[in-house]
């Protein structure tokens, strides 16, 4: 009976300095979860209170968008690293397909919450409104801005398979996107129970 | 695995939907933070692990994330199960 043995890879995908800047992001919002969850604990009903104001069905939607624009990003770099020497611009063009739709799906995501933030300014809510508050927009808008830099690194990376420009042996700059997209992706897993779940 | 990557996908829809319903219906209590704090947990395991392609590398790179997941994961619990002098 054959034994298949999967021999482990010495490094981790993509290149070098994505993974410092993956490690930075963690260290970043891991300080900033942990600086809420330990704040709460000073003013629990108001930080329940404050976060029923919250659409929860808004961040339900965010996750779904992320998760499925995450999935769209794997199915693109799976694309490329499986393509054949004599297909490699059709696999590029199949590429270029999917991260299209990790791309409309990051915007959706950026649509869904410039809405989810313009209702909560409407209601007079800011940075100094409560210590809640000020928690939920800063996690919610400093992600945020993770999502465009996202976005833009994902049409930088269509772009490139536009020339037909990756294959299994040139992926390294589609794989540091992906990284960086699913970074992206892990943060806002954490952040939505977080601040809209529990209580 | 042919369509591993739909199976995560159905995966952290599943545990999503299930986070939502807990919230939307108001089910979080002392029990529920621990069991979404898990279900969070292994939604990040599932991401580094397989769309971030960590499980073929040699261990210490697939180490450092999770060690970051259950230190965060853990820290969160104990803010919120820590008894409030």
């Amino acid at each position: 009976m054959s034994k298949i043995v999967h021999l482990k890879e010495s490094y981790p995908p993509g290149d070098f300095a994505i993974w410092i800047v993956i490690y930075i992001e963690l260290l970043t919002f891991g300080l900033m979860f942990l600086g809420y969850a330990f704040s709460r604990r000073a003013d629990i009903e108001l930080f329940n209170a404050s976060q029923s104001v919250l659409n929860q069905a808004s961040g339900f939607v965010d996750t779904l968008i992320l998760i499925t624009s995450s999935y769209f990003v794997v199915k693109a770099l799976n694309t490329v690293k499986n393509a054949r020497i004599e297909n490699i611009q059709a696999s590029n063009e199949s590429a270029s397909r999917w991260l299209l739709a990790a791309i409309l799906f990051g915007i959706m995501f950026l649509i869904n919450k410039l809405l989810e933030f313009s209702d909560i300014f409407s209601q007079g809510i800011n940075l100094s409104t409560n210590t809640f508050f000020m928690f939920y927009l800063l996690l919610t808008m400093f992600h945020f801005m993770h999502v465009v830099l996202g976005v833009v690194i994902l049409f930088n990376i269509r772009k490139r398979t536009k020339i037909g420009c990756y294959s299994e042996q040139n992926c390294r700059g589609i794989e540091s996107g992906a990284l960086y997209w699913h970074l992206v992706d892990l943060l806002w897993i954490i952040l939505f129970p977080l601040v809209y779940i529990l209580r | 695995m042919k369509k591993r990557a739909e199976l995560i996908w159905i995966v952290l829809v599943v545990f999503t939907i299930f986070t939502y319903f807990l919230g939307q219906f108001d089910f979080v209590n002392t029990l529920m933070v621990g069991i979404l704090l898990m279900t969070t947990f292994i939604k990040g395991e599932l991401i580094t692990d397989y769309f971030m392609s960590l499980k073929n590398v040699k261990l210490k790179y697939r180490m450092i994330p999770t060690i970051w997941l259950a230190a965060v994961m853990s820290s969160i619990a104990v803010a919120y199960y820590l008894p409030i002098q």
